[in-house]
């Protein structure tokens, strides 16, 4: 008995030192590898978090129905102020899991690799995802944001601290930079340093001027050292956009418009651009079939009269913006022409308003094929000639205008400036308020929630209305 | 070595010696039951030690030449073996004990050892054949419902698709909580593939043909199962096949054949006042906006009184509105399962054989659904020498699905969303022809839903299942007392789906095609030495020691054309876009060592230890190695202090302590890059969004168990009652974490579970005559307490989700019980009463809640049965009590209007108030004859919401019915939704008879049994409305979720068994 054991356990023994390394092997993961290209990572980062700022979840049943430049004729629930919980819930985990994240590991990936440019675009693009988020939410997860291995639950910055990190993030940025290091899979700017370099300058500025009604030392101090170290802007005329491909690359409103007919221009747009004579209202607007006039769609109705409206009688977007191929844009020369001519308004730099503001129309006149001279006759008229004694109204009305499509940025603005004065959806679910910023995912209450609460006590109830920190009332 | 062989020279030597003196004698005689009298044709008599054998025949008489000194083993299916030794007596008459009567019942334990049930230190239950084959379920998991203590089933929703079955409560707070099934000692899988795809695919172990099952064995937790090892912590379904020694004599061929029809068991109360519509205003012109409300899928709109209106069918014309109180109803058919099955089987000497056929063909009651199975299985045993044995088992298994119904609420293919937002006046006859001449659907409405008949017939699910599993055993008796066993099995799948969506479909215009295809594979070789001695007089000895390899496989390849460049034609070349593809490859190995031993006193005191180890290639080096122990006792009291009598039959106290280990799935060390599809011609990689853990520790499941049986009064009441608590330690959680870290999901190491617990199986035999009539209740009762001790060792997460539907999400909270439903709650005030909105409509709590727990408090059954010559009846009651349900059925269907429960205050005749519109606000008029001032319309369907104002005011504001209703049942509030899932489910109603063996004889059969047989017949009680509270549309951890579920069926079927 025994003689028929012992063979039996050293077969057994020799097999199990054997063994642990075929177990090791076996659990090798064969489907997905191990380690990442930085070029890959790049250009996954910008496809997936532009679909994500231009996407449904926070700019066509979000940012664009708040402003005003769009409204729903089905499913009004969204032009209500009634947000989807998943919308809400997918903005902040595509921003933060696949945008933060991602970029996080690529400036990483740009120390090992020993090329600073792929940190500095990531840092970039990383500052451009946090200044997202903190416009619509107000105070977020920013310095223990992404290091999961410190911090399984990281703690709300309050939005100056947000807004300050990243001015400083982006100044250091651009320092990284070198000539000679490639920089492959750059989707937005394909790998030129100095564009990305105008693109975090005039990122800096746009922040500069967001922050200005509460720290106006804080933001003279970047204007001032943008233009110190060489006011390196973006080119006249020149835009940061996404170049969107065919399906299944296709720009997330083109995605849209393909299955779905739930979206129309909204009556307050096109009212002001009929008012002001603006030749971008055939652009940004369609004609129906059956009516042969551009008619907008008043924010807010009930689904039953929305869909009374019937599907050929209002005008959608134009197909500027809802091809397939249509561009995101990120940043445009004429955003960038009217903060400059506000920061001149303001004292934050020397220079004419009016020049500058006059420079921003024509720049988004020609963002759209229209004259320059076209341009020139428009900035004349009466409403629309730059009054410095209100330049809330006139910056906010045509710099409104201007970010058509770019949602975020105008329901930021908007939010800021105060102008245009809209009227709140018409059967608006907030005792006729107006939505000031998303809520807060639910989830965060579940699994960040003792930060959440702390969030919530600083800033106010966690509820659409309550205004973040820049918005000084 | 040289020893053994002298040692066996020797035995050889003796033998002959003994031979040589015995007489060679011819014995017969007739095999009975002991209980009945009744004869027991093809009994097998054979001498023991020797491969000579016999058959009783149909009279079970039986005649054999033996010689004296020879041992004659008797033995039949549903008896216990007898041992008779052979002495001048040329007539032995032998009768055989059921195995039934508790006294001596031998069960099946772990690796198949069958063991006296006695010597047991923990519970198990058996069910038989007859249980399970005749009250036919199509999936063999419902069978065990209400029949054993501690097993929650639940079930599927229509009459196809998953069943989930726990027992005693989940010990995985995440992982899964689904027992192992081992099929003759090998396990197989029962996976349920393919979750989230919209259909509900049948879980794997369905696939298992009733007809060839012999016993199944529940062993309930770690204490019976330790063994196992990893995969034994939620317990061990064991099933026994049949062999040739389960036929009865004749010449072994057995004829079953079963037919059930099934139909609704519940089917929501709809309304059938009020029609499409919103605002009480509709009249069809394109059905997507273009008429008056006609985008509107929703019954808000005009009552149903005949009036006319344009509808989808009338072009333009006006026709009377009317409503279809059966629309719904209508559009389901009668399902029906029909089973056929042949086995043929015998005995010789040298082999036992038997080989099944059998045919399934379920249709369900959707249109157009229905799978068919066919399953060929082998069973032999061959005795090559005396000491030699060979057994083999082999299943082919093909089952074959055009369609399978949709579930989980998807417009493209879910018609329950449908008809929860269904116009009530939609005469669904004028839908069958579902299709335009230009081959776009035709339709009640066009804004969102294709023809609910498109959906069943053009974006169908197809699937086709290969199976095999089957094993191959070698036993060899080494030495009187020490045996060897080396078993070989694989269970080996490949599962192929089609998924179609047809050109046209609302939301999909230009369709899809996909193929999923998985390959599933297990493979386990075992050896095992087992020796049995006797030490000294009082002490036996039962040792057994083992290795086992396993090796488990999967692969699925996926691959989507996401729009079809032109209709009706389904390949993946036929694509507009890119193909969508995924693969992927998993595969893990586990080696075990493992041993036993059992030492009892005078057969009434029993002792069982067990060890084993794993090797896992789940977890990392140093912590791959995992050891785990278990011992157990019993000791029948009742023999040892001999008080055995005719009022005390039995007293056992048991007990025991066990452990066992538990790894994880493959590649979940090290986080990787996955892809995404590429952006033109750039390649994609992002950072996975699970952050992983490199020292992952193997789980740790540890449990108590103690227990007492006893039969009174000659055994006719039996209590069987078991206390139990386990504890799961060291869990492995993939947590949902803020996604703030970076990532949504973070691998954890220290989730620990409680599970305690009360078993009580209660048999009374208040009736049994001399006539031979008999009446048993069979009664369980099962109490599962749990408790989530932790998730992480930081502290910092409180709840794990396990499952969500929109707001509504079921988590295992730390310091709650497993399965809280947590969602959005009504405001409440200081006094708890809800606050409504300056609007009049309640308010939401911005915090969300538990609003219930999924978990039952308790579950039981009770089954009566009766039995009188060859009659039998039975009645199966089963109940869970507490535990609750949301239900997406509910709270949509009066959204929407087409409930019945929306009916109240919709006009004056329903009870609605009178109110007018200032232009500001609704304001109450005193009577429905007031006219309101200036002129202004006159409302009858006026409603308020009981509630108070933040100020503590009654609420006073008059709202619509239909705003109303919208404001109390929506989507952004789940309090309204969830009710109490308690139930008593009249589960199976039995009538059998067996015909005479007189009758039987003569028309030269073995046996004939028909049963009639129904199932699910109604409620005894339930609280839920409109739907059933057994309901799963899956078998994952996320239950207590109604989202819009298929009815649930009653079955009504007949059986024949017929023996040659």
């Amino acid at each position: 008995m025994k003689k028929l054991l012992i063979p039996f356990f050293i077969i057994w023994t020799i097999c199990f030192s054997a063994c642990q390394k075929e177990l090791e092997k076996i659990n090798r993961n064969p489907n997905e590898p191990n380690t990442v290209q930085p070029d890959y990572l790049l250009s996954n980062g910008i496809k997936s978090n532009v679909d994500t700022y231009w996407g449904q979840d926070a700019t066509m049943d979000g940012a664009l129905l708040y402003v005003q430049y769009w409204s729903k004729i089905q499913y009004t629930d969204a032009d209500r102020y009634i947000p989807a919980s998943t919308s809400i819930q997918t903005v902040w985990s595509n921003f933060y899991a696949q945008g933060i994240q991602d970029f996080t590991t690529l400036a990483q990936l740009g120390d090992s690799l020993h090329n600073p440019n792929y940190k500095a675009i990531a840092i970039i693009m990383r500052s451009w995802i946090f200044q997202q988020l903190t416009d619509l939410y107000g105070d977020i997860p920013y310095r223990q944001a992404a290091s999961i291995e410190q911090y399984l639950t990281p703690v709300y910055d309050s939005q100056r601290v947000v807004y300050n990190g990243l001015l400083a993030e982006l100044k250091n940025a651009n320092t990284l930079f070198t000539n000679n290091a490639d920089v492959q899979g750059d989707v937005l700017l394909r790998g030129d340093p100095l564009r990305w370099k105008q693109f975090a300058n005039a990122l800096r500025l746009r922040i500069a001027l967001r922050i200005a009604d509460r720290d106006f030392a804080a933001a003279k101090a970047v204007f001032d050292d943008v233009a110190a170290s060489g006011n390196i802007l973006l080119q006249k005329d020149s835009l940061v956009k996404l170049n969107y491909l065919a399906s299944p690359n296709q720009n997330p409103v083109g995605r849209n418009r393909e299955t779905r007919n739930d979206y129309r221009i909204s009556k307050s747009i096109v009212d002001k651009l009929k008012a002001l004579g603006d030749p971008r209202l055939s652009i940004y607007a369609t004609v129906p079939k059956d009516t042969n006039v551009i008619i907008g769609v008043t924010n807010g109705l009930p689904n039953d009269s929305a869909a009374r409206l019937g599907f050929s009688k209002t005008s959608d977007a134009g197909a500027v913006f809802t091809a397939t191929t249509a561009p995101a844009i990120l940043f445009s020369y004429a955003e960038q022409q009217f903060i400059l001519a506000e920061a001149a308004q303001r004292g934050l730099i020397s220079g004419n308003a009016a020049t500058l503001y006059n420079q921003a129309i024509t720049a988004s006149f020609a963002q759209y094929g229209i004259s320059a001279a076209e341009a020139a006759t428009y900035v004349t008229k009466p409403g629309v000639a730059y009054d410095g004694g209100n330049y809330k109204k006139y910056i906010g009305e045509q710099k409104w205008l201007a970010l058509f499509g770019q949602g975020l940025e105008a329901f930021a603005e908007w939010r800021r400036l105060d102008y245009p004065q809209l009227k709140p959806a018409l059967t608006g679910a907030l005792n006729g308020k107006m939505p000031q910023r998303f809520t807060y995912p639910s989830s965060e209450q579940a699994l960040n929630g003792a930060n959440y609460k702390a969030a919530v006590a600083r800033q106010g109830s966690d509820l659409l209305t309550t205004r973040v920190w820049f918005d000084v009332n | 070595m040289k020893y053994v062989k002298r040692l066996s020279g020797l035995l050889s030597a003796l033998l002959w010696i003994q031979q040589s003196y015995a007489q060679e004698i011819r014995v017969g005689g007739v095999v009975t039951s002991r209980q009945d009298a009744q004869r027991i044709p093809g009994a097998v008599i054979r001498i023991k030690g020797t491969s000579q054998g016999t058959q009783a025949d149909a009279d079970g008489k039986y005649t054999i030449s033996a010689h004296t000194g020879d041992t004659l083993q008797i033995s039949f299916i549903g008896f216990q073996t007898a041992l008779v030794p052979v002495l001048q007596h040329h007539i032995i008459n032998i009768s055989l004990e059921n195995t039934d009567s508790k006294l001596q019942e031998v069960v099946v334990t772990a690796l198949g050892i069958s063991k006296e049930k006695k010597s047991l230190g923990y519970a198990v239950q058996e069910l038989k054949s007859k249980d399970i084959a005749e009250a036919r379920e199509t999936n063999l998991v419902n069978a065990l419902s209400g029949k054993i203590a501690g097993v929650q089933v639940t079930n599927s929703q229509g009459n196809l698709g998953s069943s989930r079955i726990v027992i005693r409560g989940e010990t995985s707070i995440a992982g899964n909580n689904q027992p192992l099934f081992i099929l003759d000692g090998i396990p197989v899988d029962n996976s349920q593939l393919g979750i989230g795809t919209g259909r509900d695919f049948a879980n794997a172990i369905s696939d298992v043909n009733p007809d060839d099952i012999a016993s199944i064995s529940v062993l309930k937790g770690p204490n019976a199962a330790a063994l196992y090892g990893s995969r034994a912590a939620n317990g061990v379904i064991l099933i026994k096949t049949k062999t040739g020694k389960d036929t009865k004599g004749g010449i072994g061929v057995t004829v079953n054949s079963n037919a059930t029809f099934e139909s609704l068991l519940v089917l929501p109360d709809f309304q059938n006042v009020y029609g499409q519509g919103a605002g009480g205003q509709f009249s069809y012109k394109d059905g997507k906006g273009g008429g008056l409300n006609d985008g509107t899928d929703e019954s808000w709109g005009p009552k149903m009184d005949g009036r006319l209106i344009p509808q989808f069918f009338s072009n333009g014309e006006a026709v009377p509105f009317v409503p279809h109180p059966n629309n719904v109803k209508d559009f389901y058919v009668t399902g029906y399962t029909l089973n056929n099955g042949l086995a043929v089987g015998g005995t010789t000497d040298k082999i036992d054989y038997r080989f099944s056929y059998n045919n399934t063909r379920q249709s369900g009651i959707l249109p157009n659904t229905g799978i068919t199975r066919n399953t060929f299985t082998a069973s032999n045993t061959f005795r090559i020498t005396p000491k030699l044995t060979l057994s083999t088992y082999a299943d082919y298994i093909r089952t074959a699905a055009d369609n399978l119904p949709g579930v989980d609420g998807r417009r493209g293919n879910s018609v329950t969303l449908q008809f929860i937002w269904f116009g009530r006046q939609v005469d669904v006859a004028r839908l069958k022809n579902y299709k335009n001449p230009d081959g776009t659907d035709y339709n009640w409405n066009h804004s969102y839903y294709s023809n609910p008949y498109w959906i069943q017939n053009e974006n169908t699910v197809g699937q086709l299942r290969n199976r095999f599993f089957g094993n191959a055993r070698l036993s060899y008796e080494i030495l009187d007392w020490l045996s060897a066993n080396l078993r070989i099995g694989t269970d080996y799948y490949q599962d192929r789906r089609k998924y179609k969506v047809a050109y046209y479909t609302n939301g999909t215009p230009f369709g899809s095609y996909t193929e999923d295809n998985y390959a599933v594979g297990e493979t386990n070789g075992e050896f095992t030495l087992n020796a049995k001695r006797k030490l000294g007089r009082d002490f036996n000895l039962d040792v057994l020691a083992g290795g086992n390899i396993r090796t488990n496989q999967f692969e699925q390849n996926y691959q989507q054309a996401p729009k079809l460049a032109v209709k009706d034609v389904y390949t993946l070349n036929n694509s507009r876009d890119p193909l969508i593809s995924t693969s992927y490859f998993s595969k893990q190995k586990v080696y075990s060592a493992f041993g036993s031993a059992q030492l009892s006193y005078h057969n009434y005191a029993f002792v069982n230890v067990t060890a084993r180890n794993d090797w896992s290639s789940t977890l990392p080096a140093g912590n791959n190695s995992y050891f785990y122990p278990s011992v157990n006792a019993s000791l029948v009291v009742s023999d040892a202090l001999h008080i055995q009598s005719k009022a005390l039959s039995l007293l056992k106290v048991r007990g025991g302590w066990a452990q066992v280990g538990k790894d994880t799935d493959p590649y979940q060390l090290i986080s990787t890059y996955p892809f995404n599809q590429p952006f033109g011609s750039y390649p994609l990689q992002t950072v996975s969004d699970k952050f992983l853990k490199k020292d992952l520790k193997p789980e740790i499941t540890t449990s108590t168990e103690v227990g007492l049986e006893a039969g009174f009064l000659d055994n006719r009441l039996r209590l069987d009652v078991t206390w139990y608590n386990s504890n799961s330690r060291n869990q492995i959680l993939l947590a949902d974490v803020s996604p703030t870290t970076g990532y949504l999901k973070k691998l954890l190491n220290a989730g620990e579970i409680n599970n305690r617990g009360i078993e009580v199986m209660l048999g009374l035999t208040p009736v049994t005559t001399r006539s031979g009539f008999r009446w048993d209740v069979n009664v369980n009762f099962a109490r599962n307490v749990s408790k989530v001790i932790e998730l992480d060792k930081e502290g910092f997460l409180n709840d794990y989700v396990l499952g969500s539907s929109g707001n509504i999400q079921v988590l295992a909270s730390k310091g709650k019980r497993y399965g809280a439903l947590y969602g959005k709650a009504f405001a409440r005030d200081a006094q708890n009463r809800i606050i409504v909105n300056d609007d009049g409509t309640p308010a939401i709590d911005p915090n969300k809640k538990v609003l219930g727990y999924f978990t039952p408090n308790w579950t039981g059954g009770i089954n009566n049965s009766f039995s009188f010559k060859g009659f039998s009846l039975s009645f199966l009651i089963d109940t869970k009590q507490g535990g609750s349900i949301w239900s997406g059925t509910n709270y949509t269907g009066i959204y929407t209007g087409v409930l019945a429960a929306s009916l109240p205050g919709r006009d004056a005749d329903l009870g609605g108030l009178p109110y007018y519109y200032d232009g500001q606000k609704n304001v109450q008029l005193p009577d429905h004859n007031t006219a309101a001032p200036g002129g202004a319309a006159v409302h009858h369907d006026g409603m308020i919401f009981d509630g108070y104002t933040a100020d503590g005011k009654k609420n006073t504001r008059i709202l619509s019915a239909e705003d109303y209703y919208k404001s109390v049942y929506n989507s952004s509030v789940n309090e309204s939704s969830v009710y109490d899932a308690s139930f008593i489910k009249l589960r199976e109603i039995k009538l059998g008879y067996s015909l005479p063996q007189s009758w039987v004889h003569r028309l030269k059969l073995q046996s004939v049994n028909v049963a009639l047989v129904a199932r699910n017949l109604g409620y005894l009680q339930k609280h839920v409305p409109n739907i059933d509270p057994e309901t799963a549309f899956n078998t994952g951890n996320g239950q207590g979720l109604e989202t819009l579920q298929i009815p649930t069926t009653r079955s009504i079927g007949f059986n024949l068994n017929v023996s040659f």
